[in-house]
């Protein structure tokens, strides 16, 4: 295996997972918005968009021990008109600099949240240029195992499948731990049977509810009784609609992971039979990739299959069922496994280098 | 601009003594791990069937090779910083105050002509001796072959001479780069895309 390359390994994984969690977010924003209302989207959301950021700024920072010279790294952009490894830098940079202004813009809830979604609309684009380009690099006709559809591809897979799992594994610790800390004991189990119950009929009025408990709270500061009820009960009422959101989003993302592990069983035999009966160093890549039987390739497949195929089924079933002590187990170890197996691909991707010439 | 400069090869007369490769180091002052001019060894053979006797048939010739300057020239394109650039006599050059070591230009080329100098932390490589050429001297390779296979020149010039072939295994399809680069083949040189034989020497290129 590959370990030279291990800064461009960290980096092209961090960013992806990056841009994929940004991406899936936001789609989890848009659906969570229509049944359950701004308030329990942010109060589950906004913790793993915290998260973003550092991992994607270590992306950029392991990027800096790819260059021998990190002095010059200023001039990586010099060259947008024609180098995509300039654009992809530039549009790292960019992808991070939004990010960093949407969280803060998020974080302070300034601007009006239509004006919030163009902003973080934006970001999510420029994210999802950012690994177009980051495919681009590796498209050098000099490189056939690299030159081919299945880079883009793979690239875009991992981004999504990552992103997916990562966002999952998020939004359940931050439910979790929100419950641990925050509700009073005995009342969890209330909170989650209650969700069971909650369907979209009644999820309309959770957000009315919400505001009035809001100004209810801020105006019962004297400790009436009558207010205090109101915001027990208003907080019992967005907790089953942030444990709603957090169970479909779920099953969103398990369904989601199963989809993308198709593809990437679709895609490995089909680039692997066009490696296998290409040019030279087409079959030297295609050599390198089954090494020993194929050992490292065959982990990176087991373990993508069990993160999320297998997990990512269970965490469909227990998602449905409302098994909720077992969602936090089953969405952090898909995410860890489905992490090691698209790493270890990373390393492959970088072993199968061969190039034309000399 | 000047007229484009570049190299020709006689693949017939070279004996692979490697006196250019040397010469380059020398007068470049190259690190361990660096070598500007290379000269691969490429061979291979089958057998020949007279009567009921099998009888091997082989061959070997080889390539000086160093950076073509080549009209399109994928390390400048992919460069990142711009430090990789075609200067006034179409000699690629590395301005190593630009360069930040990426080594994408490395992965880009198909000749090696690239290389790292890793103690430097940037990417090196042949300049075609424009210090030497200034001064109207040969490029140390063309003026250290005994066997005077190697010249330089305006590409016009040595083409309208020597043809016009650079499709020669084990050097990629000119049309990828499309290189100043003329060769004369050797009489069991193979076409690129069409070789039968392997590069006899990995390590040393």
């Amino acid at each position: 295996m590959n370990v030279h390359e291990l800064p461009l390994v960290a980096f092209t994984i961090l960013a992806q997972m990056s841009v994929g969690s940004f991406v899936v977010l936001g789609v989890v924003h848009l659906f969570g918005i229509r049944k359950h209302g701004h308030g329990a989207v942010d109060r589950l959301s906004d913790p793993a968009l915290y998260a973003i950021g550092p991992a994607m700024v270590l992306g950029l920072i392991a990027s800096i021990f790819h260059l021998g010279n990190p002095v010059n790294a200023l001039n990586a952009i010099n060259h947008l008109g024609s180098s995509w490894l300039s654009r992809e830098i530039f549009f790292g940079s960019a992808f991070a600099c939004m990010g960093a202004v949407f969280a803060v813009v998020q974080w302070r809830r300034w601007l009006t949240p239509l004006l919030r979604q163009i902003l973080a609309g934006a970001t999510a684009l420029v994210g999802l240029v950012l690994v177009y380009s980051m495919s681009m690099v590796y498209m050098l006709p000099t490189v056939p195992a690299w030159n081919h559809w299945a880079t883009p591809v793979t690239f875009f897979t991992t981004t999504f499948l990552l992103g997916a799992l990562a966002v999952g594994a998020a939004l359940v610790i931050v439910y979790t731990y929100r419950q641990r800390t925050t509700a009073p004991a005995g009342s969890t189990d209330a909170a989650a049977t209650e969700a069971g119950t909650v369907t979209g009929a009644e999820t309309g009025t959770v957000t009315g509810t919400e505001t009035a408990a809001t100004e209810a709270s801020t105006e019962a500061s004297g400790g009436v009784d009558v207010a205090t009820a109101v915001v027990v009960e208003a907080d019992d009422e967005t907790r089953a609609s942030t444990n709603a959101l957090l169970r479909s989003s779920l099953r969103m993302i398990a369904a989601a992971s199963i989809v993308l592990l198709g593809i990437e069983f679709v895609v490995l035999p089909t680039y692997a039979l066009d490696l296998a009966t290409g040019n030279a160093n087409a079959q030297a890549s295609a050599a390198t990739l089954m090494t020993a039987g194929g050992a490292v390739l065959l982990t990176r497949l087991i373990l993508v299959f069990l993160g999320a195929g297998l997990l990512g089924f269970f965490l469909y079933r227990s998602a449905a069922r409302g098994h909720q002590r077992h969602l936090v187990y089953l969405a952090t170890s898909a995410f860890v496994l489905v992490f090691a197996s698209e790493t270890i691909g990373r390393m492959l991707f970088y072993s199968s280098f061969d190039r034309i010439g000399l | 601009m000047a007229k484009q400069l570049g190299f020709y090869f006689d693949q017939t007369l070279c004996t692979g003594c490697k006196a250019c490769q040397v010469a380059c180091k020398d007068k470049n002052d190259l690190p361990v791990g660096v070598t500007w001019r290379r000269v691969a060894e490429y061979s291979g053979g089958t057998w020949r069937q007279d009567g009921d006797t099998f009888t091997p048939n082989v061959f070997t010739y080889y390539t000086s090779i160093s950076c073509n300057h080549c009209d399109d020239p994928q390390c400048v394109k992919v460069c990142p910083t711009t430090a990789m650039h075609k200067d006034e006599h179409g000699i690629v050059t590395i301005d190593d105050g630009k360069c930040v070591g990426c080594r994408y230009c490395e992965w880009a080329c198909p000749y090696g002509a690239p290389q790292y100098d890793k103690d430097a932390g940037v990417m090196t490589k042949c300049d075609l001796c424009i210090d030497r050429v200034n001064a109207g001297e040969q490029p140390a390779c063309v003026a250290a072959c005994p066997s005077r296979a190697l010249e330089f020149g305006e590409i016009d010039e040595l083409r309208a001479k020597y043809g016009d072939t650079a499709a020669i295994e084990p050097l990629p399809d000119p049309a990828m780069t499309r290189p100043n680069l003329v060769i004369t083949p050797h009489r069991d040189a193979q076409p690129t895309g069409h070789g039968t034989g392997a590069i006899g020497n990995p390590e040393e290129i």
